[in-house]
């Protein structure tokens, strides 16, 4: 179904088999707190990869989308402490919050949508950081600088979401998902019309196609995704506060993309594990108030070295080690004969 | 051509009256009125800077007209946007390509199918022996890319673009086909292909041409019209336009 040739998906499928299979090896602490955050802050990069590398737009407004997901599924939690006026079930919450997510995803493109570029990049800054003040100064429904603490997430098979195991079996799934998505659509009329708005509005309207419609559209599908990231970031805070929505985590998000390189979907998980890693172990090296210097260096070596990041240096690697890219037929490229 | 009580019949393709573009002070196009009879080949002569390329424009909506109306088979599409008059039967060509150049020419060519009905959201893939895929490379066969289809855009000749271009503007089935210098530097061997891909559009298929070769501009059409400076100056037919006088002063009298 998904456009890759049969050596991608047996390198594929072979490092999703290694990903499920790290439980055995792996300690605790890094299943969850290393690899599960970065596939669950890499799932909210990859909704700005998709976003960045196949619309072309760069945006700021991510975070944003996804901490909608976070508040609305804190507001509905039936653990939240506070618990809110519109408690309910998990099973109701996260789809709802997902919902919301995608909704807003579709707003911030409707706002956006006659912006290019720069000011593309400043207004979606000022919706991301204008929603972490809104809910740093709403006490009634966000609780204010607090936050709303105790989302704990559903039970999975009776076991607490908490569990390191359940955290990152579901992180490792919804990533996968999420990146099989972003891979599939964009073989699909909807995904390819959003490439040609990509590379010349003009003629994508020429040729029948509602310009406007397909961007908002495309937000609305990274509001998705960023939404799915946003529930998971929630659970994995157990709780949500402003301040993990404010400028930081929005250019942290942006960092993690930009690092693992905006030329691929994998880039974005790429990124986010750098981050992660970088972020947990800075403190032991250099101590946690250098790790800002840190990742600014780290940033502007990629950036330096290699502008497509480090999926771009790992494709120019496999370029060098002879493997060739596969010639594959454009007919099935485009149907679902492709594999 | 000149009064604007003529109204629109049924076969007329295109009608404008009083068409005219402003740029802020300049008036890229002021007052043109034509009428162009369904199955007509119309070319569209003048120097640089004559305002063919805006009346173009005014015609498929990337800038809409600031004075006049345009009637499409007895429809004003005046306000309407691009995208909604494609889906009226507009096919065109841009001047300089304008194609997607991140994907393969087949991919260009499909989207152009799929623009032209419905299901532009779909975010479905085309299954296995999918009929827009097949007509997408029946398009690739007419306009002769068909070795190029899994060619990303920007890795293709300019010669190859062209016929891509039009590849694009034919797959919507356009009653309406509006060629913007097809021919604009493609070499002597290319032109004759072109010309007789000209040749072979269906006859009820109504087509303006854009066109600073005279041969391939005189050759290629019913009616001639000649702008200059964003005005209407002559109307004819092939044979006695060149004789013009005003035509003569104008296009030809400039050592061509």
């Amino acid at each position: 179904m998904i456009m890759m040739t049969n050596r991608q998906w047996l390198m594929t499928g072979a490092v999703v088999v290694l990903l499920l299979m790290l439980p055995l090896f792996l300690p605790n602490f890094w299943l969850a707190n290393i690899l599960g955050r970065a596939m669950v802050y890499g799932i909210v990069a990859l909704s700005l990869t998709f976003l960045a590398h196949y619309g072309g737009f760069i945006s700021l407004a991510q975070t944003m989308m996804a901490g909608v997901a976070g508040y609305a599924v804190a507001m509905m939690a039936p653990t939240a402490i506070p618990l809110g006026p519109l408690a309910m079930s998990y099973g109701y919450a996260i789809p709802l919050a997902v919902l919301a997510a995608t909704l807003t995803g579709a707003l911030v493109g409707l706002i956006a949508v006659n912006t290019r570029e720069i000011y593309l990049l400043m207004i979606t800054l000022a919706l991301a950081v204008g929603f972490s003040l809104f809910a740093q100064s709403n006490t009634q429904w966000f609780r204010g600088y607090e936050g709303i603490r105790n989302i704990v997430g559903p039970e999975v098979f009776g076991m607490p979401f908490r569990t390191h195991l359940v955290f990152y079996y579901v992180a490792l799934i919804t990533a996968v998902l999420m990146y099989l998505l972003v891979l599939y659509v964009v073989r699909t009329p909807f995904g390819l019309a959003l490439q040609a708005v990509r590379d010349s509005a003009r003629r994508t309207s020429a040729i029948g196609f509602s310009v406007a419609l397909h961007r908002i559209g495309a937000f609305a599908l990274a509001g998705f995704i960023a939404g799915c990231g946003g529930v998971l970031i929630t659970f994995y805070n157990i709780g949500i506060t402003p301040s993990s929505i404010g400028l930081w985590p929005t250019v942290a998000v942006l960092i993690m993309a930009v690092i693992g390189g905006l030329g691929h979907p994998l880039g974005a998980f790429l990124g986010a594990l750098i981050y992660a890693v970088m972020d947990t172990f800075a403190s032991s090296i250099i101590g946690h108030d250098r790790f800002n210097t840190l990742i600014g260096l780290v940033f502007l070596t990629i950036v330096l070295i290699s502008p497509d990041g480090v999926w771009g240096i790992g494709k120019r690697l496999a370029g060098l080690g002879g493997g060739k890219e596969p010639i594959t037929d454009p007919v099935a490229k485009l149907t679902a004969g492709g594999k | 051509m000149t009064s604007n009580s003529a109204l629109p019949t049924d076969t007329d393709a295109l009608v404008l009256t009083g068409v005219g573009r402003r740029f802020g002070a300049l008036a890229a196009v002021s007052n043109v009125n034509m009428t162009i009879k369904q199955g007509e080949r119309r070319a569209v002569l003048g120097p640089n800077g004559a305002g063919k390329t805006t009346l173009f424009n005014t015609i498929c909506g990337d800038f809409p007209p600031t004075s006049g109306r345009i009637h499409l088979f007895g429809q004003d599409i005046s306000r309407l946007k691009p995208h909604q008059r494609a889906r009226l039967g507009i096919g065109r060509t841009y001047q300089t390509s304008l194609l997607f150049t991140g994907l393969s020419v087949l991919e260009n060519l499909y989207l152009a199918v799929r623009g032209a009905r419905k299901g532009r959201f779909s975010m479905l893939k085309a299954g296995p022996g999918d009929a827009d895929v097949a007509y997408a490379r029946a398009l690739a066969d007419r306009v002769r890319v068909t070795q190029l289809l899994s060619a990303q855009v920007d890795a293709i000749s300019h010669g190859q673009r062209r016929q891509v271009e039009i590849g694009m503007a034919l797959a919507g089935n356009p009653k309406l086909l509006m060629l913007d210098e097809p021919a604009a530097g493609l070499s002597a061997a290319e032109r004759p292909e072109l010309v007789a891909l000209i040749r072979s559009l269906p006859r009820d298929l109504t087509l303006v041409l854009i066109e600073h070769d005279m041969d391939v501009a005189l050759s290629n059409s019913d009616i001639v019209t000649v702008m200059k400076d964003g005005v209407v100056v002559v109307e004819n037919t092939p044979d006695l336009i060149a004789d013009d006088p005003v035509v003569q002063s104008i296009y030809l009298g400039g050592g061509h």
